[in-house]
């Protein structure tokens, strides 16, 4: 069992977009697309008392994943470490988790027409390296690891040194990217991006609300209806042959 | 990375098409297919030149092309860290849009019309031409414009030529300044990358550096683990950089009055007796003079110039006379500002020296020189007409090895002290390198012989009579790079990761190419870089096929005072073996020996001052056709503060050109209307604005800050050109 | 049997007549058909079995998890089951198609023209239908075709639905037209299922459980119903055949002496035009 998260220090990140790049290289994101995304905040303030600050964002493999619980085929599924997978054999491009994600992290690939998103690099962390946006970040801004290993720096680094979830009252899934930052500076990136309310498209949401409720109430009726008949042949017998 | 699928190129490029194909096919799995899928992937160490940090790189290679560059974790500058754009450098690989074939001009300059031509024309053709203006006008009437290091070997056949007419931007347009600076002070200029201590700082001052924006992977590193450490952080800057947006004492300091902030912290550090006072006795020369000298500079006298409240002047002095010595005053990188550059350089070298920390843990460690070999080289001709740049000169004080480019576009222009009637331009883009463009393309058109030798088709192929495609960096052996200016002392190899796409061929084969057709074969007496490599390299005691494998080899290095023992070379390599505060060269040569204020010319009313800067995912004009690159920052923005754009009525997302106090005009660029700039600038990010139809991403978007500098300021000591000196205001509709 | 001897409306049978209809065959469904039918069946119940399992949001799933958990690991893994299930439907689609194409004129055209179309018996018979399940009316049934208003209710929806489960199941097995399409599939797709799942359990429940229906439910086995089923259910279907037959025999019965068969050949009481006299055959 693990838990695995991320930890970006945002004291130490200057927005330099090496990971985004690096993750495009390594996972064959279309140019215009990405897994992971650095955003500026605008300045806040009045020259010259001003502060801004720099958002890292990808998926977080949050503890309560919206995007698995609206995903229809079960393509989108947690595992026992924590990392939301994405099964391109189960995919169908529906991008109802694209509209679920609070944090945007998801997004469709025109060439290959299914969702994709940050997977924290399974395929090398299962080797035993970091994700890649770790491992080319320049200054050295990002940590990942076990957050059940008390050992690990992103235990440390959460537990003992206090870095963040960026979440607000109404959307705490429990995302598992925690932030550090200048306190000013961290908290304007939290109210210049936080998480948005997790919905899904028109679409999945006739589906939910009107469409799988008559459904089931239509076989549901049915049914019902095949039952009484069912029984009231019972009670009158099988020659009921006349006409 | 995709598209690159074009005909000519057999073999290799049908299976790397198969495997293009294959890597843009739906994945069934989250790998692109022949990444990691358990086939053979083969990792070729190089070094990147997406910027000149040249940042150790891993290649993988599988069928053929190139499938992914990470950082180099044995390189022992940057462990493995690689930044955007050199993540991004198969983009450059690929780039449909690169030069392919050598190209012979048709049309008239600047129309851009040519014919392919085989490389035997092609050179046939130039060595034709260069032998003539030899008999003609003499070899001095070739200039030669490099930047970087492939343009050694063009730099060997230059002066074998006969020319001693060379010029790199990266002096007179970047760094020139600094070093001289440094020099006059200390005895050495800074190099690259500069020795900056800043992982064990515990005060960081950037005057002018926007560090952050201005990525060089491992200097972020050292810049991001000093902070982590608790470094303290000033940053001086008329905009709120990223570096300023971590800053403990941001100071929006008015444009071009540094060198009185620097006056007033000296001022501070003497009157309160917080400068190192065993290190400045027992290193320096010429206390006394600079005590006196600012005396009456009180932080008071500098506020109403930098318009920087005294108290906060005082309040920064007294916070670095407490963390000397372990305090970096960042020299800076592109320096070249207003024409005083080298005394606000000398200001600096000055107050680190005050502050104890030239050659200390914390401040400016001392490079460890690496001694490359050498290839025996028959004498190179003298020159008896001497530069034409001025370097020397009447720059007295310019870099003779680096030149002054735009020294050349003026003995280019002027004829003066003779006609030059050629350039030949490698790997830089003059007409965006160069402040004054309409100059350059002026001088372009009084030239018989116009060469470009480039990757891409950057603007000034237009004016080109011969275009001759280059390999890209991982296509090619360029000379080995020693680097005496970290820590860790070391050797990098540069060597090809697949052949080189097209018809485009490496620099030290089209420089022999060029000498065997001028009868210069003789300054390149070796047949391949392996030759080339092993004379340069071995020397040092390295063993070429762990370089092949390892990419760098390091050594120790001796970076602190402390290190060194007497039988080294002396710390301090000035006239007096010390640190001179008080510069008697200066006087000499009838400048001030000690930095003064001068009054900077203010903006005329309506009118903003343009200064510029970098982003971190694009190096100057080089990067902006790159599709992953573009896809981040497709063009430029001009930040105006909030007031000023109300005053000139322009709103947030307007696009508009801007044209400056001369009539120059931008293309149309996207306002930011913002807190974060003073009222009296604007702020561009170079390299924008480009109008290469050949570029086809890059073409047309945003704004040209060198097209709106048509004003330099001249630094009389070394040339330089200072760019901040023109002033702008976005046209109205 | 001579023609006027062939009712024009279903009147009561003597229980003599009726076992002697009871005894004989007439041919309702050609092989294809039947074939079709099965194949239809078993395919639908397979692709509604992996389907159901395939939705596994509790947003949209209709079956519980345990059942989820069975059929995955029936198929080894959901991506196995999908694969499965697209397979299933796309093959199911190419017979659609070649079925469509070639057997149109002579399975479909008929079909569509004259066996389910509605009359207005059928309205009648829809209404007096409900009327008698609720109790509310004892009035014998209008005479049906060879389907009855019930099961050409159920064609049209078949035939309405199933071109929407096809066409949906397709966009979503290659994700065609975007995600917004993509996604409206899924539930145009779910929809459609749906109402054939309710249609379906009407009609398997009719052709199977429902004692009245016995003969019909082994016509898809046999091919044929016995006349006396026909004639009690689908009088004027068998009242068509009837007259084919008939037709048939007397086109076929020259230089033959007819015989004089009372027995075989008593008309039905009631056998009287309304609107006319007899209809004399010419003797020979």
């Amino acid at each position: 069992m693990s838990r695995y998260a991320m930890v970006t220090d945002l004291r130490k990140c200057v927005g330099c977009e090496a990971c985004t790049v690096a993750c495009n290289a390594e996972w064959s994101v279309p140019a215009g697309f990405a897994r992971t995304h650095v955003r500026k905040t605008e300045i806040a303030g009045t020259f010259p008392n001003l502060t801004s600050g720099i958002h890292v964002a990808q998926c977080n493999q949050c503890d309560r994943p919206p995007c698995a619980e609206a995903c229809p085929s079960g393509a989108t599924s947690q595992g026992a470490d924590g990392i939301v997978r994405v099964d391109k054999d189960l995919c169908i491009g529906c991008a109802f988790c694209v509209a679920a994600c609070p944090y945007d992290a998801r997004y469709i690939n025109p060439a290959t027409k299914k969702v994709d998103k940050c997977d924290f690099c399974l395929p090398r962390i299962a080797r035993g390296e970091q994700p890649v946006c770790v491992t080319t970040c320049t200054a050295h801004a990002k940590y990942f690891g076990d957050l059940e290993d008390r050992g690990s720096e992103v235990f440390r680094l959460v537990y003992a040194e206090g870095a963040r979830r960026i979440e607000t009252a109404s959307v705490a899934v429990g995302p598992n990217v925690y932030y550090l930052g200048k306190p000013e500076s961290l908290a304007l990136v939290a109210t210049s991006f936080p998480p948005r309310a997790p919905r899904l498209p028109a679409a999945g949401e006739a589906w939910r609300m009107a469409v799988r409720p008559l459904v089931m109430l239509a076989v549901g009726a049915t049914f019902l209806g095949q039952a009484v008949a069912f029984f009231t042949q019972l009670a009158k017998g099988e020659n009921d042959f006349e006409d | 990375m995709t598209g690159f699928s074009r005909r000519r190129f057999l073999g290799t490029a049908a299976a790397a098409g198969a495997s293009a194909a294959a890597t843009t096919a739906p994945a069934v799995s989250a790998h692109p297919p022949g990444w990691h899928g358990g086939e053979r992937v083969l990792k070729v160490a190089t070094h990147c030149e997406m910027c000149f940090w040249r940042c150790g790189v891993l290649a993988s290679v599988s069928e053929g092309k190139v499938v992914r560059l990470e950082g180099n974790p044995d390189h022992p500058l940057t462990q493995g860290r690689l930044c955007a754009r050199g993540n991004a450098g198969t983009g450059l690989l690929y780039d449909p849009d690169r030069l392919k074939f050598p190209l012979l001009r048709t049309g008239k300059r600047g129309e851009g019309q040519f014919k392919r031509a085989t490389w035997d024309e092609a050179l046939d053709f130039l060595a034709l031409k260069l032998d003539a203006i030899k008999k003609e006008h003499g070899p001095e009437a070739v200039a030669f414009f490099p930047h970087g290091i492939g343009s050694r070997f063009f730099g060997t056949l230059m002066k074998a030529y006969g020319t001693p007419n060379s010029a790199e931007p990266s002096f007179a347009q970047c760094r020139g300044p600094r070093d001289v600076g440094y020099s006059l002070t200390f005895g050495q200029g800074l190099g690259s990358p500069e020795p900056v201590d800043l992982e064990e700082s515990k005060l960081i001052v950037l005057i002018g550096s926007h560090l952050g924006e201005n990525v060089f992977t491992s200097q972020i590193t050292a810049f991001a683990t000093g902070l982590s450490r608790g470094a303290k952080l000033i940053a001086v800057d008329p905009r709120f950089s990223t570096a300023a947006a971590k800053a403990d004492w941001w100071l929006p300091i008015r444009p071009g009055t540094d060198i009185a902030l620097l006056l007033a912290w000296m001022n501070v550090l003497i009157a309160e007796r917080l400068y190192d006072q065993p290190y400045v006795a027992k290193n320096a020369q010429g206390f006394e003079q600079l005590a006196a000298h600012v005396r009456d500079f009180t932080p008071e006298w500098a506020e109403t110039i930098t318009e920087l409240p005294a108290a906060q002047i005082r309040e920064t002095a007294r916070a670095m006379g407490q963390a000397k010595p372990a305090v970096v005053v960042h020299p800076g990188r592109h320096v070249t500002w207003y024409g005083d550059d080298t005394q606000r350089a000398r200001a600096m070298a000055i107050l680190t020296a005050l502050l104890g920390s030239w050659g200390r843990k914390g401040g400016i460690f001392l490079p460890t020189p690496l001694a490359p070999g050498g290839i025996e080289l028959p004498d190179f001709p003298e020159s008896e007409r001497g530069r034409a740049d001025g370097a020397g000169g009447r720059f007295p004080l310019a870099s003779e090895e680096l030149g002054v480019t735009n020294g050349l576009v003026d003995a280019t222009l002027s004829g003066d002290p003779y006609p030059i009637k050629a350039w030949i331009v490698y790997g830089q883009n003059v007409i965006e390198s160069i402040p004054q463009p309409k100059r350059t393309l002026e001088a372009i058109e009084k030239l018989d012989l116009m060469v470009v030798v480039d990757v891409l088709p950057v603007d000034q192929i237009d004016y080109a009579d011969v275009v001759l495609p280059e390999a890209t960096y991982l296509e090619r052996y360029d000379s080995p790079l020693f680097v005496g200016s970290a820590k860790r002392p070391f050797v990098a190899i540069r060597q090809p990761v697949i052949e080189p796409l097209y018809e485009s061929k490496p620099g030290w084969w089209i420089a022999k190419q060029l000498a065997k057709r001028l009868g210069l074969e003789g300054f390149f007496p070796w047949d391949t870089p392996d030759q080339h490599l092993a004379a340069l390299v071995e020397p040092l005691g390295i063993n070429t096929l762990e370089l092949h494998n390892r990419g760098a080899i390091a050594f120790p290095g001796r970076p602190y005072i402390e290190d060194r023992s007497p039988d080294d070379e002396p710390l301090f390599n000035t006239t007096s073996g010390k640190i001179q505060l008080f510069s008697k060269e200066l006087k000499d040569l009838g400048a001030d020996p000690l930095p003064r204020y001068t009054n900077v010319t203010d903006p005329p009313k309506g009118f903003l001052r343009l200064i510029y800067g970098r982003a971190p995912v694009h190096s100057f004009a080089r990067t902006e056709n790159n599709e992953a690159l573009h896809a981040l920052m497709p063009e430029n923005e001009a930040w105006i503060h909030t007031r000023t754009a109300a005053e000139l009525q322009v709103h947030d997302g307007d696009r508009v050109p801007f044209e400056n106090d001369e009539g120059a005009r931008s293309l149309p660029v996207r306002v930011k209307v913002t807190e974060g700039i003073r009222r009296d600038c604007v702020y561009l990010v170079h390299g924008f604005g480009q109008r290469s139809k050949g570029l086809r991403r890059a073409s047309g978007k945003g704004a040209s800050d060198t097209s709106l500098m048509s004003r330099v300021k001249v630094d009389p000591l070394m040339g330089g050109t200072g760019m901040r000196v023109n002033f702008v205001r976005p046209v109205k509709a | 049997m001579r023609t006027e001897a062939i009712p024009v409306h279903a009147v009561p049978l003597t229980a003599a007549q009726a076992e002697t209809m009871a005894q004989l065959r007439i041919k309702k469904h050609h092989v294809a058909i039947m074939l079709l039918h099965w194949f239809n069946a078993s395919v639908w119940l397979l692709e509604l079995l992996t389907g159901l399992a395939l939705i596994s949001s509790h947003y949209f799933r209709v079956v519980p998890l345990w059942y989820v958990s069975i059929a995955e690991g029936a198929f080894g893994g959901r991506a196995n089951m999908l694969h499965f299930h697209v397979a299933l439907g796309l093959t199911w689609i190419v017979v659609f198609l070649v079925y469509g194409t070639f057997g149109f004129r002579t399975y479909l055209g008929e079909v569509l023209h004259k066996e389910i179309a509605l009359d207005r018996d059928d309205f009648r018979w829809l209404i007096v239908r409900t009327l008698r399940i609720l109790g509310r009316s004892n009035e014998p049934l209008p005479p049906q075709g060879s389907y009855n208003a019930g099961q050409k209710l159920f064609a049209f929806m078949i035939y309405a639905m199933i071109p929407v489960v096809m066409v949906s199941g397709v966009v979503m097995a290659f994700q065609l037209f975007g995600p917004a399409v993509v996604g409206w599939a899924i539930v145009a797709h779910f929809a459609a299922v749906g109402a054939v799942v309710s249609g379906l359990m009407v009609h398997v429940y009719m052709g199977a459980v429902f004692p009245e229906e016995k003969s019909a439910f082994f016509s898809m086995i046999t091919g044929t119903v016995d006349e006396l089923y026909a004639y009690s259910h689908h009088f004027k279907w068998w009242r068509e055949v009837k007259l084919a037959q008939a037709e048939w025999e007397q086109r076929h019965d020259r230089g033959r002496l007819v015989p004089t068969e009372p027995a075989a050949a008593a008309p039905i009481a009631g056998n009287s035009d309304p609107e006319g006299g007899q209809e004399q055959t010419p003797g020979p």
